[in-house]
């Protein structure tokens, strides 16, 4: 009597056991497939190598770098910062900054910043929520054998949908 | 007799309601793992991101035999399946859903093809941007 008593308790606790291990497993799972994919490190890593790619290859800086402005360097560089139209997404979810420099003085040549410069503000902050932000430098020289540094600064934002 | 006929009920019972348990756990993680909306978020950011690393002209092959399951299952037109508008990638498997889109930033020419010969991938043509 006693025997089957505390088989039935034992069951009960049995069952309690596997509510508690299923619930967790739910939980774990609606709370990893819940969440967005988030590709902002690919997508900035992608957007420094185009820039670095349309302003120098096979290690010399491009022709027309001294042209190139914030008007001209999407097209020049085959880039396009028009983004889907939601969540009052206003075009402004990038931000690329080049900055061309005097390898050797250090001195700032010239600067061009495309897309909404206020991603720069947050990049400071380490957050899922906040934009996500890459900075490269690279050594280039032109055909005279000057010697140049580029530095690129890129930032994506898309938070709403890769972070929540 | 009848104690013995008990035992055996109760232990049939409580085998049949683990399996039950253990069933219905599977099917979620399943329903959750393999579901339509996942898919869609998983590839429209994944063609972007492949839209992204090409160069025209190209063609990019993409296995989609999972998406291609469901948009089947869910009667879709595979054709319709990927969209591309400017530089914007659609990835609807519901007829009765709006999909899910994601932005690429190279500023290319991007068409989604469905491979009628394997109907199991999706080809994508990249060529420059007129």
């Amino acid at each position: 009597m006693n025997k089957g008593g505390a088989e039935k308790i034992f069951s009960v606790y049995w069952f309690a056991i596997l509510f508690i291990v299923a619930a967790a497993i739910v939980y774990m799972v609606s709370s990893f497939y819940g969440k967005p994919y988030d590709v902002r490190d690919v997508e900035t890593g992608l957007l420094t190598d185009k820039a670095a790619t349309c302003l120098s290859l096979g290690g010399y800086i491009t022709g027309n770098w001294q042209a190139l402005n914030n008007n001209t360097f999407l097209a020049e560089c085959g880039l396009n910062f028009n983004v889907e139209d939601a969540y009052g997404w206003n075009d402004n979810q990038y931000l690329i900054e080049i900055e061309f420099l005097d390898f050797n003085s250090g001195l700032v040549l010239k600067e061009i910043s495309v897309g909404n410069p206020n991603l720069k503000l947050d990049c400071a902050v380490e957050d899922r929520n906040f934009p996500v932000c890459l900075e490269r430098e690279m050594y280039t020289i032109d055909k005279a054998d000057r010697q140049y540094k580029i530095k690129i600064f890129s930032a994506v934002r898309k938070t709403e949908k890769n972070a929540q | 007799m009848q104690k013995k006929g008990s035992i055996l009920a109760e232990n049939i019972i409580f085998i049949i309601l683990n399996l039950t348990f253990i069933i219905i756990l599977m099917l979620f993680l399943f329903s959750k793992t393999g579901a339509a909306p996942v898919m869609e978020e998983k590839y429209a950011k994944q063609i972007a991101m492949l839209v992204d690393t090409s160069e025209p002209v190209m063609t990019i092959d993409i296995n989609m035999e999972d998406a291609i399951e469901i948009a089947q299952k869910e009667n879709m037109n595979l054709n319709e399946a990927i969209a591309i508008n400017g530089n914007i990638v659609t990835v609807k498997l519901r007829p009765d859903s709006n999909g899910y889109s994601y932005s690429f930033f190279n500023d290319v020419d991007a068409k989604a093809n469905f491979d009628t010969k394997t109907r199991t991938k999706y080809y994508l043509t990249i060529t420059k941007n007129e």
